[in-house]
């Protein structure tokens, strides 16, 4: 037999259709006030049984985001906006000053570690070890980003937790005097992971969207490396790209 | 979870003590996978080194109070994988991480990048017609008029599928574009050819869970997260050329950027794209 959905990534069916329904509820592609498809569309379209498929609406109907109306069908409800939408958040996040005024951090980490593996065998520049910080950025108290960064440790011992406060990373080093110049960033999307999913407030197996950024002073010391999962909700990557003379582009650094 | 222990063989049944219970794990997950997660983490960070042995199988399954079945899948998830090696006889090793082989678009060199890639990939077309733009697309790009040329395609490198692409191009340009120039040339390097130049792409960049179609299209699970980007290509007249949404596969693709900082103080941006 085949199925459409595999228990593969450590999630269980129901939670996979939620997952996917939940999504395509949020983003609009079924409208307010529109039908979803039937049990039985849905249990040939993502090859489940007829109880996974009831599992994952009876989820959303308690959530609000559906209404199941007896002989008629199940029905998308008005999304009802409190929170700021992804686009508004990364306008927040386009300036240190912004971030720092318009949003809150908790921060889950702040420690003098080894080197962590990966870090190392890929820039072992970085030395033995550094400081590590661990943090979870809030807009109107609502989780957006958990944030781990890893500092050289003859930058990281001029920074306090207190120093920091709710600075952006590379903001506080920048009052430190140590000025990064360059960044190279990577981004890709990953499953939450329990940790993850907890200090974001997500399914576990939920996606994130993953970015990964090295900072250089002008000498082309590294002075942070930074991992962000983000809640894709929650927060979208922008960036404007020219072509040719005035090839340039515009993107908020989220540290 | 607590009905998820009734198959355990240990009949002992001792208190759960720091084993995975501790951990507030939300519902519709495996316990496997939590045991995966903690030895990927460990296999990940060096915990346990390259060529360094995993606890056996019955030191897991003490250790954590865990079934021997669940245990097993586990390692033998982290075996497909390739990351570890199960030797008859002398245990659990940690293999050498391979670097898994991955595309990259390079959004600081973007013009010049989705000319090679389209070149090195094989495209199947799933869909090139006119066609009613959805209204999710059109909420996000009100310039798309309610038809458009649609063109919807998988996308190959060395056989195996990275990307599945979708594409919006307005009318009046969409009519001019033949199925047969898109072989290995990007959408954007025929419309140019067209005589219509795309000077400004607007990128976005988010993750989603992969649905049927996408799940199906890219060989993944229901559910797996995809990269979405989301390009809206105009010229220097600002007239809108073509709207691209792609859903790939972060094992196979990834998106780089390289960042200066703006050296113009007045600008809004701290920092701006840096050419190759």
């Amino acid at each position: 037999m085949t199925r459409a959905t595999n228990a593969g990534i450590g999630v269980t069916r129901y939670l996979q259709v939620y997952t996917v329904l939940s999504q395509a509820l949020a983003e609009g592609d079924i409208g307010a006030g529109e039908a979803l498809p039937s049990e039985p569309s849905l249990v040939r379209q993502y090859g489940v049984s007829r109880t996974t498929v009831r599992r994952a609406l009876a989820r959303l109907a308690q959530e609000r985001c559906i209404v199941r109306r007896r002989g008629s069908g199940t029905f998308a409800r008005d999304r009802v906006v409190k929170t700021p939408n992804a686009r508004q958040i990364a306008a927040l996040f386009e300036d240190p000053r912004s971030i720092a005024t318009n949003t809150t951090s908790r921060l889950i980490e702040f420690k003098h570690t080894p080197v962590p593996d990966f870090l190392h065998r890929e820039w072992p520049e970085v030395g033995a070890n550094v400081l590590t910080i661990r943090r979870v950025r809030y807009v109107d108290r609502e989780p957006v980003v958990l944030v781990t960064a890893y500092i050289p440790e003859e930058i990281g011992r001029q920074l306090t937790a207190r120093r920091l406060g709710n600075d952006t990373i590379l903001w506080a080093l920048d009052k430190l005097g140590i000025h990064a110049t360059t960044t190279e960033q990577e981004a890709s999307a990953v499953a939450a992971d329990p940790f993850t999913a907890r200090h974001l407030d997500l399914g576990v197996g939920a996606p994130t969207l993953n970015l990964r950024g090295l900072a250089r002073d002008a000498h082309g010391r590294i002075i942070c490396f930074a991992n962000y999962l983000y809640r894709p909700d929650r927060y979208e990557i922008h960036t404007v790209v020219e072509r040719e003379k005035s090839q340039r582009g515009r993107q908020a650094l989220r540290l | 979870m607590a009905s998820r222990t009734a198959h355990r063989t240990n009949k002992s049944k001792p208190a759960r003590g720091n084993g995975f219970k501790a951990q507030r794990t939300g519902r519709g997950v495996a316990r496997y996978y939590l045991l995966y997660e903690y030895l990927s983490g460990a296999l990940n960070d060096g915990t346990i080194p390259a060529g360094g042995a995993l606890p056996s199988e019955p030191e897991l399954v003490t250790r954590y109070k865990l079934s021997r079945t669940t245990v097993r899948r586990a390692l033998a998830r982290l075996e497909e994988e390739g990351r570890i090696i199960r030797r008859r006889g002398s245990g659990t090793f940690a293999r050498q991480n391979r670097k898994p082989v991955r595309l990259h678009l390079n959004l600081h060199d973007f013009f010049e990048d989705i000319t090679t890639l389209a070149a090195q990939s094989t495209t199947s077309m799933l869909r090139f017609e006119m066609g009613a733009v959805p209204a999710s697309v059109r909420e996000l790009q009100p310039r798309l008029e309610a038809q458009a040329l649609i063109i919807q395609r998988i996308h190959r490198a060395h056989g195996a599928p990275y990307a599945l692409t979708t594409a919006y191009v307005p009318e009046r340009i969409g009519r001019k574009i033949k199925k047969s120039s898109l072989n290995r040339t990007h959408l954007v390097t025929v419309i140019d050819q067209l005589g219509a130049r795309s000077t400004k792409t607007e990128y976005t960049t988010s993750a989603v869970a992969a649905d049927a179609i996408a799940a199906k299209r890219l060989d993944v699970s229901l559910g797996t997260p995809l990269l979405r980007t989301r390009a809206v290509l105009t010229d220097s007249h600002n007239q809108l050329h073509s709207v691209i949404e792609s859903l790939c596969r972060p094992d196979r693709f990834s998106l780089r950027a390289n960042y200066e900082r703006n050296p113009n103080r007045n600008s809004s941006s701290r920092w701006r794209l840096k050419r190759s």
